[in-house]
């Protein structure tokens, strides 16, 4: 910590700018960590057991990582970190074991923290750290013998600076050797390395001998990573230029901000047919509203944001912030990067006090069923071998119309869309009625042995359970010293009984179906919803309200089930209802209305012209 | 503010109502409930009448229970809760008031006739007059009834009122206004609805007085 906060004090040179609109040059020296976890020698190209670079002291010359580990994408394992709004969790699941279940280190509610799992930090950055940029979990630095013994070997997985700001195009995130792949085999250490267009590592930390040590290596060590770097790209001085930009391009973020969308039936939609969001067409970057300083702290862009966050943009970074402006400010804010100011012609003014923006503007066009969506971190979108099937796990099902459980204070909750999953997997009631889930090792070896004839999907969609099956997996658990096991799926909860009858409930807290909001996807205005006419919502069959939201479970009986869109926004069938009906007698109150009023409006007339004319007798000075 | 307004404008009204009551009687019987049942007859029982006169009387029956719901679920959550009309309120809002709009449609027809200002009607203005322009006004020595003449001005000032009353409302139904123009149409709405509530009560009390004192 002291020494965090010494490099939190001094400002380093590319700390801040000097105003200058020319990218900085990046040819530089590359360093090495030392065994000590300190500041090792320069890499030597020539050299076959050449250590990897680190990113801690090779940017951390110029840029204080100890600032920016503490941005956003890195400070999720921070529990003074305030959580904002709920966003998606890194979705562990095994088809065979029955789980889906959302993780994250953040305080977002329905969302379990790894450990509740059974996952150490390493264990969950092993699995999820394809999608990260590094930070975070990877730099916990663990207590257990065996782990510190076992991040000697593999390293930390240090900020990948250049997963975002490495501009060149052979920044290898998701290739056969590239940061993925590394992060897979436990080669945190080489991970960023392999990921840039100058180095390429083989072998891997998984495959190395017990005895390996990375700061002693053996040239006989076969399977122990070794790093070839191009020797072309290093200057006579031994340094190496870099096509570093602040402004991070789109596509270093859509490597893990990607999603797919599975059109209607479940066929697989292919990423062309659809349009890109309406503010990159319109020439904006990511980064034009996902700003962030030095202590990449990026703004996330939902309403209300600004008042737990310290980025000055947040504020004026939302939808409403560039589109309308503050309207309370002492300056003008509206129209930021030539945001047009919006008319809503026609729209009541208590849509906006009911509705996000992005209720009628992002995501794909509400159809009668939610659609399978699919998202780089939760799909592993970008990487080798992934499965193009659609139905394959985890599935997200999007846009779901929820009012939002998080909002800020000193607003209403509104509806927007989400994306949605419904968890899966085996724990224990606690004495207040709460589930905790099993650890995953126990899970594996107790239900795994009980579902061990249960038959893989081939296309990576749930393998089907039968109730009996949970019954029998809930007795092996109790049988394994879990008191009180549960099973929850599909929004039910199943627990045996003290005859030792499989039972279920529903509506337990624990199995209510994780949603995050989605805002992109920005559909322009021609194609927001309410366009033309109100009865794209407000009529009783109208996907946004009567919309069917599939339950999603490996048992049957409980995955045939559905939802309607209403029931995740708080509201009754019977007010929804009524509501779209009165849809259909709305023109008529409109000729009533404007009859009424043009015969009031000549009966007005008429008399006051006879007035006008009885006045004008008087005056006229007739008899 | 509107809140504020609305609930001091009608304490006022009502306040000022049973003032005028208790300090001008308009004759009739003392006791609450029977003179409740008394007024409540002159209102539903068309005493001497044709069929369209009936007609006439159902149809201002009807606009008057309109008004009742109207103005209950309109001014409700708005006094009461704080908050905008919505959900079933707003539903039972919305199904009145194009009933509401019809039957005081009718009755601009039928009843404006007899709803016309005569020179017998405020004596001393037409006084006023012939002395002030020295116009061949006829005289009328006769005094005049005050309650006549701010029944009649009511029923005009309720007249006038229902066309910014449903135009504000029905033409932000169509796709013409922008956000803006949404608030200032719904301001407009409440705001008028104030006004226009007062003036129907007033008329509704001045049309039970007139009846009284006529029976009297």
């Amino acid at each position: 910590m002291p020494v965090l906060a010494a490099q939190k004090a001094a400002k380093l040179l590319g700390d801040e700018s000097d105003g200058s609109r020319a990218h900085p040059l990046h040819r530089i020296p590359l360093y090495t960590e030392s065994e000590k976890g300190g500041k090792g020698p320069l890499v030597d190209p020539n050299d076959p057991l050449a250590m990897p670079f680190s990113t801690q002291f090779t940017c951390g010359e110029c840029h204080s990582y100890g600032t920016i580990r503490g941005g956003w994408h890195f400070n999720y394992v921070d529990s003074n970190v305030p959580s904002g709004r709920p966003g998606q969790p890194w979705l562990y699941f095994d088809s065979k074991l029955g789980i889906q279940v959302p993780l994250s280190y953040r305080a977002w509610p329905g969302a379990h923290r790894p450990e509740q799992f059974g996952l150490t930090a390493s264990e969950f950055t092993r699995i999820f750290g394809r999608h990260m940029p590094g930070g975070g979990s990877g730099e916990i630095t663990p207590t257990d013998p065996e782990a510190i013994g076992a991040q000697y070997a593999s390293g930390k997985l240090e900020v990948n600076c250049l997963a975002c700001h490495n501009a060149h195009p052979g920044q290898d995130q998701g290739g056969a050797t590239g940061y993925a792949v590394q992060v897979s085999r436990n080669n945190f250490r080489w991970a960023a390395t392999a990921s840039c267009e100058f180095a390429s590592v083989r072998g891997s930390v998984t495959d190395a001998g017990p005895t390996y040590d990375p700061f002693m290596p053996d040239e006989t060590e076969e399977k122990a990573p070794r790093v070839s770097y191009d020797k072309k790209v290093f200057d006579a001085k031994g340094n190496v230029f870099m096509d570093i930009v602040r402004e991070v391009p789109d596509h270093r973020c859509y490597y893990c901000h990607s999603d797919l969308y599975c059109g209607e039936n479940e066929q697989k939609t292919e990423k062309w047919t659809a349009d890109e969001d309406i503010h990159l067409t319109a020439g904006l970057t990511c980064v034009d509203c996902h700003r962030n300083g030095l202590d990449h702290d990026i703004v996330r862009g939902y309403e209300g944001e600004n008042a737990h966050s310290h980025n000055e943009t947040a504020a004026t970074s939302s939808c409403q912030g560039c589109h309308l402006g503050d309207e309370n400010g002492n300056r003008p804010t509206g129209g930021r990067l030539g945001a047009p100011v919006p008319e809503h012609k026609g729209i009541p003014a208590v849509h906006f006090d009911r509705l996000t923006c992005t209720a009628c503007h992002s995501g794909p066009w509400p159809t009668e069923k939610p659609v399978l969506a699919k998202t780089s971190r939760a799909h592993r979108l970008g990487t080798i071998n992934v499965n193009k099937e659609p139905r394959v796990l985890p599935h997200v099902w999007a846009p779901v119309f929820v009012k939002e459980g998080w909002t800020d204070p000193n607003r209403p909750a509104k509806i927007g869309p989400h994306k949605m999953v419904w968890p899966a997997f085996w724990g224990v009631l606690d004495a207040n009625d709460g589930v905790k889930p099993v650890e995953l090792a126990v899970v594996t070896k107790v239900v795994g042995g009980v579902l061990r004839n249960v038959v893989p999907a081939p296309t990576g969609d749930w393998s089907e359970l039968k109730e009996e099956q949970v019954g029998e997996a809930l007795k092996a658990l109790t049988q394994a010293g879990q008191a009180k096991p549960v099973y929850i799926t599909g929004g039910m909860l199943y627990e045996l009984d003290e005859a030792g009858a499989l039972k279920s409930r529903e509506g337990h807290p624990a199995a209510a179906p994780y949603a995050w909001a989605m805002a992109h996807g920005v559909r322009p205005a021609a194609q927001s919803l309410g366009v033309g006419k109100c009865t794209v919502c407000h009529s009783t069959k109208s996907p946004f309200f009567f919309g069917q939201v599939g339950v999603d479970s490996p048992i049957a009986s409980v995955a045939s089930l559905v939802k309607s869109q209403y029931e995740f926004q708080k509201a009754s069938h019977a007010r929804t209802w009524f509501f779209a009906f009165s849809f259909i007698f709305r023109p008529w109150f409109k000729v009533i209305a404007i009859g009424a009023s043009a015969v009031i409006g000549i009966v007005l007339l008429l008399y006051g012209l006879k007035a006008l004319g009885s006045v004008a007798k008087v005056l006229s000075e007739q008899d | 503010m509107f809140q504020t307004v609305s609930i001091v404008a009608l304490l006022v009204t009502f306040v000022g109502i049973a003032l005028h009551w208790l300090l001008t009687p308009a004759g009739g019987t003392r006791c609450p409930v029977s003179g409740g049942i008394h007024v409540f007859s002159l209102l539903l029982i068309e005493q001497r009448s044709s069929l369209l006169g009936a007609l006439k009387k159902l149809c201002y029956l009807v606009a008057v229970f309109c008004f009742l719901v109207l103005a209950i679920t309109g001014f409700y959550p708005t006094l009461v809760k704080g908050e905008h009309i919505s959900g079933f309120l707003m539903y039972i809002h919305a199904t009145f008031a194009p009933i509401f709009a019809l039957c005081l449609a009718i009755l601009a027809i039928t009843w404006a006739g007899g709803h016309r200002f005569t020179a017998s009607d405020c004596p001393w203005l037409t006084r006023l007059l012939r002395r002030v322009t020295r116009l061949r006004l006829p005289a009328d020595d006769r005094g005049w009834c005050c309650s006549f003449v701010v029944y009649k001005l009511t029923f005009w000032l309720v007249m006038f009122l229902t066309l910014p009353l449903i135009l504000s409302i029905v033409v932000s139904m169509f796709h013409l206004l922008g956000t803006d123009w949404q608030h200032l149409t719904l301001a407009i709405h409440r705001w008028v609805s104030l006004i226009f509530a007062i003036a129907v009560i007033l008329n509704t009390y001045l049309a039970i007085r007139l009846r009284m004192s006529h029976r009297e």
